[in-house]
């Protein structure tokens, strides 16, 4: 049995002031089936990622509640895992499929941060965390800055290497009427940045965002075939590691990443070699450099040399294009969607239909999604149908 | 972690801690702090191996800028996490000083 | 016979210079310092409070002995800051220390005397065979109003004696005390900053309880400065202790080694205490050490001390591990006023 997507939709994602969670979640959903060209009736189940909404908002019991505002009278289910929510909703609805339990369902990665103060959202993330993280003072941007900061120490990488990432993102984002960012960016700009941890500045850094994504996956092959432009789901994997960066066995590396894509790998017979675009988890610039070199991509300490020389740009790469989307540092991260719109935009590069950002030849698409600063690492792999 | 009864219990594990030796493994100077934390930024925190094997991640005080280093010797002190609001507990735990 | 054990200090690192106080509120940074002979004083990390010094002070004196921590039946903390004004800080120390739970804590309170009182107190369980250890703490994080004359002098720090009957390294020879109500310095319950009475806290205060004190217990223990070797008395400032010692009779010599105030300020509970610890890091085996502490309200406990060949071996380890009173003094970091302000919470 293989499981295909057949439909996607995401809404912008940015500071959408007057948008409310309930108005993002409609307009990804019903975008979501109109592509799909489904009716309501068809849809089995509702699995929402998110991680906020009860931290800031109050509001837990997602799955009920949007099931109602949907109109979706389903089993509907809430998954978190941090930033990996989205992901990791999938990877759920991807189960309850393979399982038999259900046979077309919708997934929903929604969060909605800028109500509140920054200072509330950055407490917030840091439930992504653990006890003696947050009893450190250590901020999100921090446990990426000891990331960065070991990565320096062990492969000379530089400040510089780091900005050519946000760059090369912005620069995606440049051409994606859904991102946050449609500036471009100079290496000089990133530098230039104020600090925010060390050697972190805010333009290595992604922002606070909000927006929703949805899919809807199904295990109909009339559905599959029948709709010319789905795609299959080749492999869907999770791993994780030590919930507290500082117990990590090395800090040189994510090792959930490393895992979860082996597997995944695995699933789909395919090698790093095969992959021709991924969108990746770069939450900081650091996290981009990891990911390319945990999912094989470029050897340990091998990535920034290849970014710096045009790799993994649009209209540059040679191996395969990274983050087309513009990543999380310029398409935006509303923290629980962000697995979802990777998704999204792996679809619509496999169909040709990404537009200015197309990347010519793509078969094989990677999203990588990863919760905290790594104790959950999500890899799906997507195959053209 | 303000409530008294998730304090209390965590006094047991920060008795144990206190007084230990280790080096920094690696470090950051947080500079956009969380709340509870205003008034001490910035700051140094670091991920400490400790003898023994044992790694945590603590705030780093007493410090000079020569101190923020791979290897810097430090241990392991009994200081207030976070200046707590007038009314709470106050929460103690394990911060390093170089030594 | 009851006497100290083992004892530890710990001074925070952060020092600010009277003169750059002075400055701050444009005054003359020299007349300001010639008239309270204090040079600079200790100020406490943001995050550092009488219950952190207490226990760094106490983790010293129980490392310097080798003491198991179960073994202290009573833990007794003097303060004028203390984090609670209910919930003990004593317990919080002993948690922290690893004592157990066989031991009776309490925290006292007599201004710049709570610590010497305690002593006091211990030595009288011990006495009595009520219990075989306890530890007395004087420790305090100062605070003064922005502008007032305490201002120079309002200090940081914490001392620990360990006490018992056994392996002494100074024999507790005889102690008294001296109580008055004398409303020279206070603070009402619920407000930050403490009040003065001005010049009314010099002679019918200080001197007027010290010399008491001083006198009575030369009597009971029929000795006279020319028996004794060091002495040590209240730091206010860097004149008062001085003033009263030559009042008393003592030379300078016995009295200098005790001068913590001169660099480090008043840290209130720890005052007296600090300038006991400083004396026992240098003296010699059977030297005698009188000491009168002084706490507004008004009173003053005094004590003489007979220090014994175990002092030697207590000295050395210190001086190896760096953990002196002078080493403690030698060891800082100046900060600004504006920093000296956050640290303190005054902003």
């Amino acid at each position: 049995m293989s499981v295909a997507i057949i439909g996607v939709s995401t809404t912008k994602f940015g500071e959408l002031w007057g948008t409310s969670p309930r108005a993002l979640a409609r307009e990804a959903v019903f975008g979501a089936m109109k592509d799909a060209r489904i009716a309501p009736k068809e849809i089995q189940a509702l699995f929402v990622g998110n991680m906020l909404s009860g931290i800031l908002g109050g509001q837990e019991h997602l799955g009920a509640f949007f099931s109602e505002e949907l109109g979706l009278r389903v089993p509907a289910f809430r998954i978190e895992g941090a930033c990996a929510s989205g992901g990791l909703a999938l990877h759920s609805a991807v189960g309850s499929i393979l399982s038999g339990q259900h046979e077309t369902v919708v997934v929903l990665g929604i969060e909605k941060m800028t109500d509140h103060k920054p200072e509330d959202v950055a407490a917030a993330l840091m439930a992504a965390g653990s006890q003696e993280e947050r009893s450190s003072g250590a901020t999100f941007p921090g446990l990426y800055a000891f990331l960065a900061r070991a990565h320096m120490e062990a492969f000379g990488t530089t400040v510089q290497d780091l900005a050519v990432v946000a760059v090369k993102n912005h620069f995606h984002a440049s051409l994606n009427t859904n991102a946050q960012f449609r500036n471009t960016i100079t290496k000089e700009q990133v530098l230039a940045s104020s600090k925010i941890a060390d050697p972190l500045r805010l333009l290595d850094c992604s922002p606070v965002s909000d927006g929703a994504a949805a899919l809807i996956i199904t295990s109909n092959r009339r559905q599959a075939t029948g709709n010319r432009r789905s795609v299959t789901i080749a492999a869907s994997a999770v791993a994780t590691d030590t919930l507290g960066l500082a117990q990590r066995e090395s800090l040189l590396e994510l090792k959930a990443t490393k895992k979860s894509s082996k597997e995944a790998y695995r699933q789909a017979g395919v090698d790093p070699g095969d992959i021709d675009v991924a969108e990746v988890h770069d939450c900081f610039t650091i996290a981009e450099i990891l990911a390319i070199e945990d999912l094989g991509f470029a050897g340990k300490g091998k990535a920034a040399a290849e970014l710096e020389r045009g790799e993994y740009t649009l209209n540059k790469a040679k191996k395969l294009v990274v983050n087309p989307s513009g990543g999380l540092k310029g398409c935006g991260h509303p923290v629980g969607a962000t697995g979802v719109k990777q998704v999204v935009e792996l679809v619509e590069q496999l169909r040709m239909d990404a537009g200015d950002r197309q990347v010519i030849g793509v078969r094989v698409g990677l999203a990588h999604n990863v919760g905290g600063s790594g104790a959950t690492a999500v890899v799906h792999i997507l195959k053209r149908a | 972690m303000l409530s008294p009864v998730k304090i209390w219990r965590n006094q047991k594990k920060i008795a144990g801690l206190a007084g230990k030796t280790g080096r920094i493994i690696s470090w950051t100077i947080v500079r956009v702090p969380p709340n509870g934390f205003a008034d001490q930024a910035p700051y140094p925190v670091a991920v400490v191996e400790l003898d023994g094997g044992k790694r945590i991640m603590a705030q780093l005080v007493d410090w000079e800028d020569r101190h923020v280093a791979f290897g810097q010797k430090v241990v392991t002190t009994i200081r207030r996490i976070t200046q707590p609001n007038t009314e709470g507990v106050i929460p103690y735990g394990i911060k390093v000083k170089p030594i | 016979m009851v006497g100290i054990v083992s004892y530890g200090t710990y001074i925070p690192r952060y020092r600010i210079k009277i003169a750059d106080i002075a400055a701050a509120w444009k005054k003359d940074p020299d007349e300001v310092i010639r008239s309270l002979g204090v040079l600079e004083k200790s100020v406490p990390g943001g995050d550092e409070d009488t219950a952190t010094i207490a226990i760094e002070a106490a983790s010293s004196a129980l490392g310097a002995c080798a003491a198991d921590p179960k073994s202290i039946e009573c833990i007794f903390v003097g303060s004028e800051s203390h984090p609670y004004a209910v919930n003990p800080t004593s317990t919080i120390v002993g948690e922290l220390l690893g004592v157990g739970h066989n031991y009776l804590a309490a925290d006292l309170e007599f201004a710049c005397k709570a610590g010497t009182s305690g002593m006091q107190a211990i030595s009288g369980l011990i006495e009595a065979g009520q219990i075989r250890y306890g530890m007395a703490i004087g420790a305090d994080t100062a605070q003064s109003k922005p502008h007032d004359v305490l201002e120079y002098t309002s200090a940081a720090a914490g001392a620990a004696f360990l006490l018992g009957r056994n392996k002494l390294i100074a024999k507790l020879v005889s102690y008294t005390s001296y109580s008055s109500d004398t409303p020279d310095f206070w603070r009402r319950d619920g407000i930050r900053y403490p009040s003065h009475a001005g010049r009314f806290t010099g002679e019918p205060a200080y001197f007027a309880h010290v010399a008491a004190a001083a006198r009575r217990l030369m009597e009971k223990a029929h000795c006279r400065p020319e028996d004794i070797d060091w002495c040590v008395f209240h730091m206010p400032n860097g004149k008062f202790p001085r003033a009263v010692a030559k009042r008393l009779g003592f030379s300078h010599n016995q009295l200098a080694p005790s001068l913590i105030v001169d660099t480090i300020g008043n840290p209130y509970s720890a005052s007296t205490m600090l300038g006991l610890a400083a004396v026992l890091d240098i003296a010699k085996p059977g030297e005698k050490i009188f000491m009168v502490s002084y706490g507004s309200g008004a009173g003053s406990d005094a004590f003489l001390w007979e220090t014994t060949e175990e002092v030697v071996s207590y000295q050395r380890s210190a001086v190896r591990q760096k953990k002196t009173v002078k080493d403690q003094i030698e060891r800082k970091t100046y900060i600004d006023y504006v920093q000296y302000l956050k640290q303190t919470h005054k902003i």
